[in-house]
């Protein structure tokens, strides 16, 4: 698992460094914009361009010594583990947070806290009504409402973003009763309640997407799920014994099917703090999602490195966590077996 | 009874001329303007979707877009919904050629671009109208030269412009018989359509950027090229991907041979001069692409010249710069392409003056003349694509441009740039002396400056250089630099009256004072100095970059408040030079406006290494970036608020003590409290807006009006709308060699008449078959002027059609006007004889027309003739019948008479 852990880390430093070239990159940009800044300053309009030559010289060798690009890749690729594998994930080159902060765990900290407002909610709301509706369609299985849904579940073939697009132009262009996007009504009202009231009337659309998108589509595989547990032998056993359906089902067919649905529901939990980019973007969420795209956009690879990072420790202890949580759910597994 | 109708209806007409008289003196008391600014609150907040925002806009869900806009399809939306829009000039593209060779060292491999006269002839393989038209939907002019269309230079120089354009239009044809020519001469060959060299096709590597419409613009050029013979490789790929290339890879190594570039210009540029160097030659960068150039020795001495100030008289520089804009077109190591248009869009009830560069956001005067054109007052919400990126603080807080929009709106400098012309005028100061060395070539367009022309600009001995952290003192020139030091200009800045009258107040309620001047003086000095605790080191180069012409500064007089300021930087514009004195120290530092006693506890903070002002002294301290709007600063801020009350600090006491008593100092910070516990934020400014409310996660920011301030809403106002001059020319139709010829040329805003002072020139040429003469229009009248040749210049007119340019430039705005219209040039003999054969045509004429009259009369008379014949004849007809008449009389007589015999 570590080892699992350490070459993850390590693959994401290379690629979000593009084995080093992004170096490359980050000084010819830096170079550029040095030069073009001072060149389009009137302040500086009226000095001597050998002195703007000078200055713009020590600003650069300032810049690649703040950003450490002045030190090769390789050993910097190792100083990148290191400090991730320790969770010190470092400064970023030039992103802040709105303290003022360039620490990545201050700026993965200060949008950590929408994504998982929004997409949290979102996964757990849609996880409970694939939950249920599997399990209801299950027990109705035939019935006009399980067709009803499993004819909807090619509305998945799009993604959640692509429906948001759709519910925009609906309720927020042609009916103007839900905003268009961002966090909170402009100006954002000064009560706390209101604020709160506000935020999630913001939610209402995304929260509406990602259901249409990914509600049909769960419950479909919830559903066959449960009917797949529901035909196993022991089942079939249970049921010619005469014990009463309630507690086959509650006993011999959701006792069972717990590991994976747990699995399912941290997975679905981890995956859904970092964020959506698509999303975020299209309905201006200012969110993890939102960070990771602007990171990549600028290649500031402290930022990249340490979301990735942040995942693959959340994963890696979320795989231990969930070993143990099989054991006490399902008496069957048992350790060393 | 009709007494009480009258009554009733003379009431009736009273109360209506009550109730009349009342709305409107209302209306007019509400349009009247407010202290600060027009409106009374702005809501900024985010959005980057172009669709979403037009689609917001047109709901009215915000009123303006702070950001510009690109795309064809999005302006043709805007125009069918209505909103209302302005266009600057932003971003501009451009082909940048490697130019090593003739072969590449490292591959061995033709570069035709190696070649000037290939480059040369690019400028006719090029469509750029159709560039600018159909590939950029219209959002885009035509860019030859190095100077950007409509600022400045560019209507200065707007008749050499005028040549070069005609000179290098799209001619395709012409291009290729250039190219195919030094092709040969290269050692090319041409078979089956393709060039062939050392018995390889001719490939050209062409690094096209995907983000924008270079992309577009790069397909076009390649098929062009492909037309030409020449084997396209397309490299497509983002400006990160390709910059490694073209910027920091060596040409020699033939990785590429064109690049579809793009530059922006940020503000409206007066003097465009430099850009001949910097694009051109090898004195423009570091960077092995420009240290390849290699140019003519001609224009490698103008641009030289004009690169490093090196002229004594605007004529001199006239002259270089005439020949810059040609020979840089034979140079080509770039051809320019097209200069975009940018969108900027707002719903059609507000008004709100742009930047011909910059746009909304990067006007300095969209603060004071955003409204609502039927009303005072209300809010407006504004978007932007993105805020609160950095934290704000004034010494080295955010660079951010739209964050440094709104920080625009709560602070003011002590002169404003004019959005239209780049030129500077005063906001806190009455007038400016500019004394310049009299070599320098500077000149000066408005009122409020004085430009004194002298043999030489002495500074005074007791004038402040610069602030000494370990002695805790202020050292003089004398002390710095000894006796008999010269400097370039001196500035003499009266400031406003009412600058320490206890009007001007900051936001908090504390009185502007002389300390806030005094302390921008010292801690510009301060913080690059080893020995103070608040040293920099990352912001020495820029500090070491301007104590290289700054010589010194010198209070002439604290109330009213006069000032010294001398420098070596200079400017052609006497008004951009007295900025440099009103400005030097007025307390707008880098990133805002901040009154001592704030900036005070940043100093605390940073003393004690727990915050940093900028970025890099925050990473080396491992602290945070000092943000004095929202953020764990604001506790540590508090903390050192609490502090300075507490012990009554004064930073640099040995000075500033004798401009801040401790009463002021104390109600100072206590004014700074009472502000935190009400705003919840440390950011204190001067200007008409201040801030209100800070909303970090949801990307918010909402600014308030400042009804306090000194100013009322309209001082700005007449540049709410940019006055470009609407130009016409009285009608020519010929010209008469040697006969001397009046026309007038109408200037007019809006039907009215311009007013010959804001005029800068009306400069006409004159481009006739056997050249061109540029001569200046004289002022007649206000909105009048009269183009007038002498014998002597329409005598060197030749025969033909000729055309006449008008350019109008106004001193309110960069913009020029240029008009054009055909006439007619005849020899004075040609004319005479023209006119004698027109006479003899005339007389010829009316000798057939006498013929044609006497025929006339003859054919009259005949007629008359025929018509005495008719009449002649109708006569004997009557005769005859009255003859017969008679006969039958008689005989019918004869016959009664006949008749009655027999009954007898």
């Amino acid at each position: 698992m570590a080892l699992a852990i350490i070459v993850a880390v390590y693959l994401t430093i290379v690629i979000a460094n593009a084995g080093g070239y992004v170096d490359e990159i980050v000084i010819s940009e830096l170079r550029f914009n040095v030069y073009e800044s001072l060149r389009t300053n009137p302040a500086y309009k009226g000095y001597p361009p050998e002195e703007i030559k000078k200055l713009a010289e020590r600003i650069i060798e300032q810049e690649i010594k703040r950003m450490g690009l002045d030190q090769h890749f390789i050993i910097r690729s190792f100083n990148y583990l290191y400090n991730a594998l320790t969770l010190n994930l470092g400064r970023a080159m030039k992103m802040f947070s709105s303290s003022g902060s360039n620490r990545v765990w201050d700026i993965i900290g200060e949008r950590l806290p929408t994504t998982v407002l929004l997409f949290t909610t979102a996964n757990v709301l849609i996880f409970a009504c694939e939950l249920l509706l599997g399990l209801l369609l299950s027990r109705r299985y035939g019935s006009k409402l399980d067709k009803t849904i499993i004819s909807l579940a090619p509305l998945s073939s799009m993604p959640g973003w692509f429906y948001g697009i759709f519910m925009i132009i609906i309720f927020a262009s042609w009916f103007g009763v839900l905003p268009y996007g961002g966090l909170v009504d402009a100006p954002p009202p000064e009560e706390p309640l209101l604020y709160a009231l506000s935020v999630l009337k913001h939610m209402v659309l995304p929260l509406l997407s990602w259901s249409v998108a990914y509600i049909p589509i769960g419950a479909y595989r919830m559903r066959t799920f449960f009917l797949m547990f529901s035909m196993e032998d022991y089942v079939e056993y249970a049921r010619a014994r005469g014990v009463p359906p309630r507690i086959i089902e509650r006993k011999y067919v959701l006792r069972p099917v717990l590991p994976p649905i747990i699995t399912d529901f941290v997975l679905v939990l981890i995956s859904s703090w970092m964020g959506a980019i698509v999303t975020e973007r299209v309905f201006n969420w200012p969110g993890v999602g939102t960070l990771m795209a602007e990171a990549i956009g600028i290649n500031d690879a402290p930022v990249i490195i340490g979301t990735a990072t942040i995942f693959a420790y959340l994963l890696g202890v979320s795989v231990i966590v969930l070993d143990v949580v099989y054991a006490l759910v399902d008496p069957r597994i048992k350790v060393g077996e | 009874m009709n007494t009480l109708k009258y009554s009733k209806v003379i009431a009736l007409v009273l109360a209506l001329t009550i109730v009349v008289g009342l709305g409107s003196a209302l209306l007019t008391s509400a349009q009247q303007a407010p202290r600060g600014p027009w409106v009374d609150e702005v809501v900024f907040y985010t959005e980057s979707d172009p669709d979403k925002v037009v689609e917001m806009l047109v709901k009215n869900e915000a009123q303006a877009f702070f950001d510009d806009l690109t795309d064809p399809n999005i302006f043709k939306t805007v125009k069918e919904k209505g909103l209302s829009y302005e266009f600057s000039y932003g971003l501009y593209y451009e082909l940048t050629f490697n130019p090593v060779g003739p072969e590449f060292p490292a591959t061995g491999k033709l570069n035709p671009f190696s070649n000037a006269k290939i480059r040369e002839a690019m400028n006719y393989i090029v469509d750029r109208t159709y560039i600018a038209s159909d590939i950029m939907g219209g959002l885009a002019v035509p860019r030859y030269t190095a100077l950007t269309p409509s600022f400045p230079d560019y209507a200065r120089y707007a008749d050499v412009i005028y040549e070069v354009e005609s000179t290098y239009k799209y001619n395709f044809e012409k291009g290729k018989a250039m190219i195919f020519e030094e092709m040969q001469k290269m050692g090319a060959v041409y078979r089956d359509g393709k060039w062939y060299y050392k018995g390889e096709p001719v490939t050209i590597i062409f690094l096209i950027r995907t983000e924008d419409a270079r992309r577009a613009i790069g397909d076009y050029t390649a098929s062009q090229l492909e037309k030409l013979g020449f084997t396209v490789e397309r490299k497509y790929g983002t400006s990160r991907e390709l910059s490694p290339y073209w910027i920091r890879g060596n040409p020699a190594d033939g990785q590429w041979h064109v690049y579809t570039g793009g530059w922006i210009t940020t503000i409206v540029s007066r003097d465009e001069a430099d850009n001949f160097g910097y694009f051109y030659t090898k004195m423009g960068r570091p960077e092995p692409l420009w240290q390849a150039y290699v140019n003519d020795p001609e224009f490698y001495s103008v641009a030289q010249k004009l690169y490093n100030k090196m002229y004594k008289s605007a004529e001199e520089r006239d002259e270089l710069m005439s020949k810059a804009l040609v020979l840089s077109l034979k140079e080509s190591q770039r051809i320019w392409l097209v200069h975009l248009t940018s969108l900027w869009v707002r719903r059609p009830e507000i008004s709100i003056a742009y930047d011909l560069s910059g746009g909304y956001s990067g006007s300095w005067l969209w603060p004071w003349t955003l409204r609502y054109e039927n009303r005072v007052g209300g809010q407006v919400k504004i978007l932007m694509p993105s805020l609160l990126v950095e934290p704000w603080n004034a010494i080295a807080g955010t660079n951010w441009i739209f964050d440094q929009s709104i920080i625009r709106a709560t602070g003011e400098t002590a002169v404003l740039p004019d959005p239209y012309t780049g030129l500077f005028w005063p906001h806190r100061v009455e007038k400016a002396e500019v004394y310049v060395n009299e070599e320098l070539p500077v000149r000066k367009t408005l009122d409020w400056v004085s430009l004194i022309k002298v043999s030489e600009v002495k500074v005074p001995g007791d004038a402040w250089y610069k602030w000494d952290a370990s002695q805790k003192k202020i050292i003089t020139v004398k002390e710095a630099l000894g006796e008999n030091v010269n400097a370039n200009a001196k500035i003499v800045v009266h400031y406003d009256d009412k600058l320490f009258s206890g009007q001007y107040k900051w936001h908090d309620g504390s009185q502007f004072s002389i300390a806030d001047i005094v302390f921008a003086f010292i801690i510009t000095h301060d913080r690059a100095d080893p020995a103070s605790p608040i040293y920099d080191e990352a912001y020495v180069p820029d500090y070491e970059a301007f104590m290289e012409t700054f010589k010194g500064f010198k209070i002439v007089s604290e109330n009213p408040f006069v000032i010294e300021y001398y420098t070596d930087v200079w400017y052609e514009d006497a008004e951009w030079i007295a900025e440099a004195g009103a400005d030097g120290f007025w307390p707008y530092y880098s990133q805002g406006a901040a009154p001592w006693h704030a900036l005070a506890i940043g100093y605390l903070a940073e003393a004690e290494q727990r915050l940093a002002f900028s970025a890099d002294k925050a990473d080396r301290l491992g602290v945070d970036w000092m943000n004095y709007i929202a953020g764990p600063s604001l506790e540590i801020l508090k903390e050192k608020l609490q502090e300075a009350i507490n012990t009554g600090f004064i930073p640099y006491a040995e000075v500033l003590g004798r401009y801040a008593s401790a009463s002021e100092v104390l109600a100072r910070y206590q004014n700074l409290m009472n502000w935190y516990n009400s705003k919840g934020h440390f950011w204190v400014g001067n200007g008409p807006f201040y801030l209100d409310v800070v909303d970090t996660v949801a990307k918010q920011v909402v600014i308030e009006a400042y009804r306090e301030h000194v100013d009322t809403a309209d001082k700005w106002l007449k540049f709410g709308e940019p006055m470009v001059p609407e130009v016409s020319i009285d009608p020519i139709g010929t010209i008469i060699q040697t006969q001397p010829l009046t026309t007038g040329v109408r200037v007019s805003f809006h039907g009215q008449p311009y007013s010959v002072d804001d005029i800068f020139y009306v400069k006409y040429l004159i481009i006739h078959p056997g050249g061109k003469f540029v001569g200046y229009a004289e002022a007649v009248r206000d909105g009048l002027y009269e183009i007038r040749l002498g014998p002597d210049e329409t005598g060197a007119l030749e025969e033909g059609t000729a055309e006449l340019v008008v350019v109008a430039v106004s001193k309110l705005v960069g913009t020029p006007t240029i008009v054009k219209t055909t006439f007619t040039v005849k020899s004075l003999i040609g004319y005479v004889g023209e006119q004698v054969a027109a006479v003899r045509g005339d007389v010829s004429g009316l000798g057939s027309r006498i013929g044609s009259v006497e025929s006339k009369i003859d054919a009259v008379s005949s007629q008359v003739k025929s018509v005495q014949d008719q009449v002649g004849s109708l006569a004997t007809v009557a005769y005859a019948a009255i003859g017969l008449s008679i006969v039958s009389l008689v005989v019918g007589v004869v016959a009664v008479l006949m008749g009655r015999k027999p009954k007898t």
